[in-house]
């Protein structure tokens, strides 16, 4: 009898010692669960090179502690891979143009640069790419400001050009010094292609320290290929960032020469508004790239897109540009508000930017930051929250 | 004849003790602030009072509490020339000649027969009604000089300050102007309006946003302010502002742009925007303020009125969801309800909408001779609009929800061309119904038939 009593009286004691643990174990879940809901999600989505990747950049440079030199220093091999990359895209287009174009003369290089070419275009077609030597870059400079790569240059819609291929070339001592080590700008020039998702947790401190906000934010691929890998993201996203970028209307895809890229962002756009999941996300369109647009527009009219064929032109300089811009605003708004009803009572906003501008981005991401507030506010006297 | 109470309060009668409120001439205060005499303010007040028209004074000052001892027993208003009696009582003289006028030659307030018809003015109380009245007036100057100074002092601080500081002077400034019509002028006389509406941009927060627009709507705007908050970002600015601010900004953007679309060279591309619509249903159909519904429908009337605009008005939906407000509004906002979808009809897609929402007939059937005759005369001139798009089908539906008996109803007391729309209507409705049946289906009793 008495050893059982004491055996109950152990396991007893074991017993609640297990529930205590568990009881514990409940508690920390429903604290973190607690914890998660007041962190609000924002996905970064849009075509590929949009400007997601250099928001998210921007992003971390603002809000948190920026990049540090190991990781500066990683970027210095993806820079010279996108120095390599550009030039081969260049040189090969020149070839191309120089068969086809009635005026091939233009594209006719002087003395050693063909060979130079030649030599670059093979480098840059290999799946490593060697360190980018003081030799190397001064080859590639010569090249550059060949006359014909200049007019290859001109034209570099109709390939696939990046919109940084400026910026690298004119950089190219810097890159290729021996102790060079990439600065923020270089950071935020540099294209990877992103594949997968990465993500950052932030808090925007600003002169609203009491904000306490916690934002988490995913940039994901942008190129088609890659969507498939967004689906198990889109479940209590406070906010979708899109980009758009408003330079791309005379360009084509990466994946697909023969689809314009403004078409593409559309039919993205559209179908991601009328996702099920999204019923509720308020939406943030960065109309992106509008450094490039300022410029493009002047030149290139926007009726080359078949979304804005019906655009006319009504002046010339700044005023032309705010009025391509406000066209241009108005069709991403038709397109949210015809594919959207009933109307769903979602925020749904604009905002211009460039991305490569920092401080731009900040006094973006601080109006961001203040509507997400007040819907919080709203929803809070609504008696929704 | 009124009676004069002197009030008693706690049993003392009034001007006699040294406590009390406003009403009471409080005898400490009035020593202080020089009414009666002391500290030299007693001088200084006649002269004043000399130069201040009394009446001039009394009338702009138009305050609600003025001690009783001053009050004319009579007229309930203030005196003027204060004159007294033999019984010692007294009141304003040109009242008190009209009742001896009207043949009484008794003390109103005690109602003895005067046995001396002699009025004496009566010097003192003059002194003291001319010395109260200067000081309030004097303060009141003051205080909206004072005022007139605080807006400047906000103007100058807004060019200079950014962040929180910003919009705490916007804050204020929007306080000052909202109940000072001195501000308000100050403020227009010294370039605020120009300051103000370069705050506003594509990179303004809603805070400053909210209070900008808030000052803004308050002010007289000439046409080159107007002209200059037209600019495709402002008014941006204002449509979001319209989304997502408090009623109270939102009320204050819709009355903005109605003011802007004053403006002679109005261009209508700048209320032609998805988003400005869909914000005004959202304030027209907000069950929880109501107070924005009046506003929002009144933007909507004005922009209906320009054609190119229309459609995009049709395209959001708005149809519908007016004909689902109808029973829920208020006289005046109903009329504008009306307004819209009657000026809507005249598109082929509007008309389109109207009749494919099941609940037009019903709603506009109702509405027929309950409200004022402009409402009777939009709702009949859509119906007919309804019914000839689709006479079979809409037809039948109308004499079901009760139109018969309405128009009847019309034919009896209209203005004619109410009678003649209410006749064709009839016939049109009548097509498809025997007399009997269609009679029936009015509903009237036999006295009627």
């Amino acid at each position: 009898m008495g050893l059982l009593c004491s055996r109950n009286r152990h396991s007893n004691e074991a017993d609640a010692k297990e529930n205590a643990q568990a009881e514990e174990i409940e508690r920390r879940i429903e604290q973190e669960t607690r914890a998660e809901k007041h962190i609000q999600k924002l996905l970064l989505l849009g075509a590929g090179e949009s400007g997601k990747s250099t928001i998210f950049k921007q992003i971390k440079l603002l809000f948190q502690t920026g990049f540090d030199e190991a990781e500066l220093k990683s970027y210095i091999s993806v820079i010279h891979a996108n120095v390599y990359q550009t030039i081969k895209v260049l040189f090969d287009g020149l070839k191309e143009f120089s068969q086809n174009e009635t005026d091939s003369s233009k594209y006719v290089l002087s003395g050693e640069n063909k060979e130079i070419g030649e030599k670059l275009s093979e480098i840059g077609g290999k799946l490593e790419y060697p360190r980018l030597t003081k030799e190397l870059a001064q080859e590639i400079e010569t090249l550059w400001k060949d006359p014909a790569i200049q007019e290859t240059y001109a034209r570099g819609n109709e390939l696939q050009v990046p919109d940084s291929a400026h910026y690298f070339m004119e950089n190219l001592q810097r890159f290729s010094d021996a102790n060079y080590i990439p600065t923020k700008d270089d950071v935020l020039f540099a294209r990877v292609r992103t594949t997968g998702v990465v993500e950052i947790q932030f808090s925007p401190v600003g002169e609203n320290k009491k904000s306490g906000e916690v934002y988490r934010l995913f940039d994901v691929g942008g190129q088609r290929n890659e969507r498939r890998k967004w689906i198990h993201l889109f479940e209590g996203v406070t906010a979708v960032i899109f980009c758009a970028a408003i330079s791309d209307y005379d360009q084509t895809l990466f994946e697909d020469e023969q689809k314009n890229r403004m078409m593409e962002t559309k039919e993205l756009f559209d179908w991601v508004l009328k996702q099920p999941c999204f019923e509720k996300t308020s939406f943030m369109l960065f109309l992106n790239k509008f450094d490039i647009f300022e410029k493009k527009v002047l030149k290139v009219p926007l009726n080359v897109c078949e979304w804005f064929k019906d655009y006319q032109p009504v002046s010339t300089g700044k005023q032309e540009v705010e009025h391509a811009y406000e066209f241009v605003k108005k069709k991403f708004e038709e397109l949210y508000f015809e594919s959207n009803t009933p109307d769903r009572g979602r925020i749904f906003k604009i905002y211009r930017t460039t991305a490569l501008d920092q401080k731009l981005v900040k006094k973006t991401f601080k109006l961001v930051d203040e509507t997400l507030r007040l819907r919080r506010r709203n929803q809070y006297e609504a008696g929704l929250l | 004849m009124p009676m004069f109470q002197p009030s008693r309060r706690d049993g003392v009668v009034a001007g006699f003790d040294g406590s009390g409120d406003g009403q009471v001439l409080d005898l400490d205060t009035a020593v202080k602030d020089g009414i009666l005499g002391g500290v030299g303010g007693g001088v200084i007040g006649a002269a004043v009072c000399e130069k201040l028209d009394l009446k001039k004074m009394i009338e702009e000052l138009d305050l609600p509490d003025i001690p009783p001892v001053f009050i004319c027993p009579i007229s309930l208003e203030p005196m003027q020339d204060p004159v007294t009696l033999c019984t010692g009582q007294t009141y304003e003289r040109s009242n008190i000649l009209k009742w001896f006028n009207l043949g009484h030659y008794t003390c109103p307030i005690t109602m003895q027969e005067l046995w001396d018809d002699s009025v004496t003015p009566n010097r003192t109380l003059y002194h003291l009604i001319c010395t109260w009245f200067s000081q309030k007036y004097l303060l009141m100057k003051k205080r909206s000089e004072d005022v007139q100074g605080r807006a400047s002092e906000l103007l100058i601080t807004l060019k200079k300050v950014k962040g929180q500081a910003r919009v705490q002077a916007l804050k204020e400034l929007h306080q000052v102007v909202s109940s000072h019509a001195t501000a308000r002028k100050a403020v227009v006389e010294e370039g605020g309006i120009a300051v103000i509406s370069s705050l506003l941009g594509p990179f303004t927060s809603h805070a400053v946003g909210s209070e900008a627009i808030g000052i803004l709507v308050n002010l007289e705007l000439d046409s080159e302010s107007k002209t200059n908050l037209m600019q495709p970002a402002k008014i941006s600015l204002m449509v979001d502002m319209l989304n997502e601010g408090s009623i109270e900004t939102k009320i204050s953007c819709t009355h903005l742009i109605e003011k802007l679309m004053e403006e002679k060279d109005f261009r209508p591309e700048v209320v032609s925007s998805h988003s400005l619509l869909v914000g005004l249903m959202r304030l027209v159909k907000d069950k929880r303020h109501t107070n924005g519904i009046l506003p929002g429908l009144s933007l909507l009337g004005s922009i209906c009125l320009l054609k190119e605009v229309r459609s995009l008005i049709v395209r959001i939906g708005a149809v519908s969801q007016l004909v689902e407000l109808l029973p829920a509004l208020e006289p005046d906002c109903l009329e504008l309800a009306l307004f819209v979808l009657d000026t809507l009809s005249s598109l082929p897609e509007g008309i389109g909408s109207l009749k494919d929402c099941p609940n037009t007939i019903p709603n506009l059937v109702r509405l027929l001779m309950r409200f004022s005759e402009n409402c009777t005369q939009y709702a009949l001139s859509i119906l007919w609009s309804v019914c000839k798009l689709a006479p079979e089908e809409c037809s039948s539906v109308a004499v079901e929800a009760g139109l018969g008996a309405k128009l009847l109803l019309i034919q009896c007391g209209c203005n004619p061309a109410l009678k003649q729309r209410s006749a064709e209507l009839l016939k049109l409705c009548r097509l498809n119904y025997t007399d009997t049946i269609f009679i029936s289906k009015c509903k009237l009793t036999r006295t009627i038939q």
